[in-house]
């Protein structure tokens, strides 16, 4: 799973979720993408999980990438513990994704192969997304 | 290249409310500016101008108040899902006049198909007269061996173009296909390396490591 190999401050506040994204809305290096519609945090471990349904589907041939990376960490507070005490521990590493933004692009397998590889994909997401082609420049 | 000629009015008022009034009238928002005059804030008709932004480098004949100018598009702002037109950015551009603008490189040719095609670059940077920008660029893949690529200063350019771009650019790479076993791999390895790294004396990157409470 992807994992900061240091981080400056172990715990963070929430990132914000309003607002669109404001790049890598188009698929730069593949040929097929999925791209967010609603705002989420995207754990690693969902992200491990799509990665592995797209390869897994794709079998030999063609090339997967993901462009978001799960840095920022989540905190939680144990179950039954009362208020205060200061903020919980880490327990997640998400990626904070934005509306229009391209996670993953996929390249070198005919159109049926990805659609049917990012489908499988979407349902490992915590969104609604939609698979994208390259547009020409 | 095709020169459209479309009738825009003046913003008199700015800012977003006005923006969204604007665009819920279907008009997007524009500025025209280059060669030194002052900027004019202007609105142009959502529709003729998105078919007109089909074309890529398309020269626009902009009337404004009975003022023509010729100017180019030099940065379109689109809805990040929609796509819709949300802000045009046109440059003024004189006859004659050289440009540097980016111009889609499009492939053909069959090549060692073993590998798996990635497009690095989707488009170069090229200076050209700003009335014969051409609609793109061709690039021959015919002979193109896996693990091998093609650069910017590989594309053909026709007469009276100078590519503006890195020759060394990488345009178009033909990556070595992997086996099914490599890609199932390829992560859990990295997630070794970095939760070794984590482990380090920062120690910083292993949420749920330290739970209290």
């Amino acid at each position: 799973m992807l994992i900061p190999r240091r981080v400056k401050h172990r715990k963070q506040h929430h990132p914000s979720r309003s607002g669109a994204s404001k790049g890598g809305t188009a698929v730069s290096f593949g040929d097929f993408g999925i791209q967010a519609l609603e705002p989420a945090y995207v754990t690693n471990r969902q992200i491990e999980a799509a990665r592995i349904a797209m390869t897994r589907y794709i079998k030999r041939g063609g090339k997967v990438w993901i462009n978001i990376y799960p840095d920022r960490p989540l905190t939680k507070k144990p179950a039954e513990t009362r208020m205060g005490s200061g903020k919980g521990s880490p327990e997640w590493w998400i990626a904070n994704v934005k509306p229009g933004r391209v996670m993953f692009e996929i390249s070198g397998v005919t159109e049926a192969i990805a659609n049917e590889a990012m489908r499988l994909a979407i349902h490992k997401l915590p969104m609604k997304c939609r698979v994208v082609k390259r547009e020409e420049a | 290249m095709a020169e459209i000629s479309i009738n825009g009015v003046s913003r008199t008022e700015f800012g977003k409310g006005a923006s969204r009034r604007a665009r819920r009238d279907g008009l997007v928002p524009a500025v025209i500016y280059g060669h030194g005059a002052k900027p004019a804030h202007i609105a142009l008709p959502a529709k003729e101008l998105g078919l007109a932004l089909k074309t890529t480098n398309v020269l626009l004949d902009v009337v404004v108040e009975g003022k023509t100018e010729l100017t180019l598009p030099k940065a379109i702002v689109r809805h990040a899902i929609k796509g819709t037109l949300e802000h045009v950015d046109l440059v003024i551009v004189r006859r004659g006049e050289r440009v540097v603008v980016d111009v889609p490189i499009h492939t053909s040719g069959e090549y060692d198909r073993d590998g798996i095609l990635e497009h690095n670059s989707t488009s170069i940077e090229i200076e050209t007269e700003a009335t014969s920008i051409p609609a793109f660029l061709a690039l021959d893949l015919t002979g193109l061996v896996a693990g091998s690529s093609l650069y910017a200063g590989d594309v053909v350019l026709p007469a009276g173009v100078v590519l503006t771009s890195d020759p060394r650019m990488v345009v178009v790479h033909l990556s070595v296909r992997s086996s099914h076993d490599d890609l199932e791999t390829a992560a859990p390895a990295a997630t070794d390396a970095a939760a070794t790294d984590a482990a380090a004396p920062a120690g910083d990157a292993a949420p749920a490591a330290d739970k209290k409470d």
